[in-house]
């Protein structure tokens, strides 16, 4: 067995009645990793997390905590915390009583409860609120309380079911650091639950990409944006803009056949696995480049140069958005200033940026 | 001007209707407990406590027992449908626990008479069974059959507002002590009935004014001294034709159930602010 597994997931199907949510899952993560789980709704996610909090029985497979079989254990024999989307505060209780209550389940005597509630309460700013009901507590605060209540029985692994959704989003961006810092600072291994994109980038060491019951990729996040390994994983990271093109792939270069709107271009391989064939090309708004009609500067090696026109503009704040239509598609295209409406341009796209897949070899459509 | 007529219009049926069958009726009857002969006095107080104080002790001890046992029982099954983790078991219990709401407390008390006398077929079946010999039999047709009638009537009915509270709960509160290590006693008492005791108070309460009224079943199962109030009032009334102290025992059973009316209005405000 691998050392760096500390909970371990493997071969692992899942469902509810004759429905499989997940197939035959495998899922590494070592100790004091904070993995986020991402994929939109009804892709498993939860699924898999509430399946390691053992509230839902695997079909088949096992999950190990550092090397200890897990699978058949009730929820609490697992050294496993769950902070539900829902915070699911004890409404009759006060903040100390539920941050207190799995310690008093533990049979802790009265002051070792005392000075842990307390403790909690300091770490996460929840001082002088102890004898307050849920009822009379912000977001943000019932957030830090479940969060308490989870972290006072000191568990070895923390799992988080989308914590932040319930929240304003304003107060989404400070929790997120606060979180990780917390995480970080008690070196606790955490499985966080998200569909927000940017909430996993921030948060997490490694983001696990869900889609359909499956992992479609996993990575740092750095890698897992501008590696993405499907069309999916780079629909769900932001590449939305979409072209098809026909490559022919010769040794180390791919060769982008001319089109209506493009002239050939050729780019490096990269160690991509691409077949000769149909290609679908991906790219995000921010990372191409809009030029002139006229502009005939140098474009870099390996870039690939669009004509198009301006179908509209926008302005949703620090750059300009453009809509572009290339016969009869339209993409999106990011500049610092604007141009006109209607006007013909350049659109260049950096080899680095283009994210480039084999039209067969995956139909899965991301949402 | 015309409007405010016709609402007052609109409005008029229902106020006949109460006045004519509600406040009418209640106050002739408070005026008639003060009536002794063709003065007005205490009088049919005084003879109430002499003939029936025995009975008033009777009357609350057994309803309120009774309230008691149909708040654990309706805990019980509530918390078993919502916490039980055997899904047939609980589909039966569910089917199976209305059944007694739609049978009338007349029905109730025929059936209990002869299941519970002394010759009465649950001793036949103990009997039957070996485990008791008719020496040994006891009829259980005094207060104890009058309290498991109203339990076994009134359950249902507590257990139907505390299960639908049940199942209306955030069911991450419970996982969320399950995953803090509850038992599912601990869950239960712990974590649900906090959360439903408003709705489990109210259907307590209901039941408590609801058999604080039933007639037929202390007349069917315990006719003999001491009875429930209910009896004694038919009895003044049927025997003697005694309407003030019938009325005075009426107006003794009405404060004894204000007072558990006036926590349920409290409950209600409470709710709704």
């Amino acid at each position: 067995m691998d050392d760096q597994a500390f909970l371990r997931v493997a071969g692992m199907s899942v469902g509810y009645g004759s429905t499989t949510v997940l197939d035959n899952l495998d899922l590494d993560i070592a100790k004091g990793e904070f993995v986020a789980l991402l994929g939109s709704s009804g892709c498993g996610k939860t699924t898999l997390l509430r399946t390691i909090a053992g509230f839902a029985k695997p079909f088949s497979g096992s999950i190990e905590v550092a090397g200890r079989d897990v699978t058949q254990l009730p929820p609490d024999k697992r050294g496993m915390a769950l902070v539900f989307q829902s915070y699911a505060l004890w409404p009759h209780m006060t903040v100390s009583q539920n941050i207190g209550y799995g310690l008093k389940l533990q049979k802790r005597p009265r002051e070792t409860i005392d000075s842990r509630v307390d403790e909690m309460q300091e770490l996460l700013g929840l001082s002088g609120l102890g004898n307050r009901k849920p009822a009379q507590l912000s977001g943000g605060q019932r957030q830090r309380v479940a969060l308490g209540r989870a972290l006072a029985i000191d568990p070895e692994i923390l799992l988080l079911d989308e914590p932040l959704s319930n929240l304003d989003a304003r107060i989404r961006l400070t929790v997120r650091h606060e979180i990780r810092s917390l995480q970080k600072r008690l070196g606790i291994t955490a499985v966080h639950v998200t569909h927000d994109r940017e909430e996993a980038m921030v948060m997490a060491d490694r983001i696990v990409i869900m889609n359909a019951g499956r992992i479609e990729q996993q990575g740092p996040p750095e890698e897992v944006y501008n590696k993405p390994a499907s069309p999916f994983v780079a629909a769900f990271m932001g590449a939305e803009n979409l072209l098809s093109m026909q490559a022919r792939v010769q040794g180390d270069q791919i060769e982008l056949a001319e089109g209506e709107f493009n002239q050939t271009s050729v780019t490096a391989r990269s160690g991509r696995p691409l077949a000769t064939g149909p290609v679908e090309l991906r790219f995000r708004a921010e990372a191409a480049r809009l030029a002139r009609n006229h502009d005939t500067a140098m474009q870099g090696v390996g870039h690939l140069e669009l004509r198009g026109q301006i179908v509209s503009v926008s302005y949703p704040g620090g750059h300009w958005r453009h809509a572009v239509r290339l016969g009869d598609r339209e993409i999106l295209v990011d500049a610092d200033a604007p141009f006109n409406q209607g006007e013909t341009v350049k659109v260049r796209i950096p080899a680095e940026s283009l994210f480039i897949f084999n039209t067969s070899t995956n139909t899965a459509k991301p949402s | 001007m015309r409007n405010k007529l016709l609402a007052i219009l609109l409005v008029l049926p229902a106020l006949v209707m109460i006045v004519l069958f509600f406040i009418v009726p209640l106050i002739a009857s408070i005026l008639g407990a003060f009536e002794v002969g063709d003065a007005w006095g205490l009088g049919n107080f005084r003879k109430s406590f002499e003939l029936y104080s025995s009975d008033m002790i009777f009357t609350v001890v057994i309803v309120t027992v009774s309230t008691a046992l149909i708040g654990l029982f309706s805990v019980a099954i509530g918390g078993y449908l919502t916490l039980g983790e055997n899904p047939r078991a609980v589909a039966i219990l569910r089917w199976l626990y209305r059944w007694p709401m739609f049978i009338p407390f007349i029905v109730v008390g025929q059936i209990l008479r002869t299941f519970l006398a002394k010759n009465g077929l649950m001793n036949n079946i103990l009997v039957s069974l070996g485990l008791l010999t008719p020496l040994q039999t006891v009829g259980f047709l005094d207060w104890r059959g009058i309290v498991i009638a109203f339990v076994w009537k009134q359950t249902p009915f507590v257990t139907l507002l505390v299960a639908g509270a049940m199942a209306s709960l955030d069911r991450s509160t419970i996982e969320a002590a399950r995953n803090l290590g509850a038992s599912r006693l601990r869950i239960l008492i712990e974590i649900v009935v906090p959360q439903i005791a408003g709705t489990l108070l109210v259907g307590l309460i209901l039941s408590f004014v609801t058999m604080m009224s039933v007639l037929s079943v202390p007349l069917m199962i315990n006719a003999q001294s001491p009875t429930m109030l209910t009896a004694d009032i038919a009895f003044r009334i049927n025997a003697h034709g005694d309407y003030g102290v019938a009325n005075a025992l009426g107006m003794i059973s009405l404060i004894l159930t204000t007072g558990v009316a006036l926590i349920y209005l409290r409950q209600t405000m409470k709710e709704r602010s």
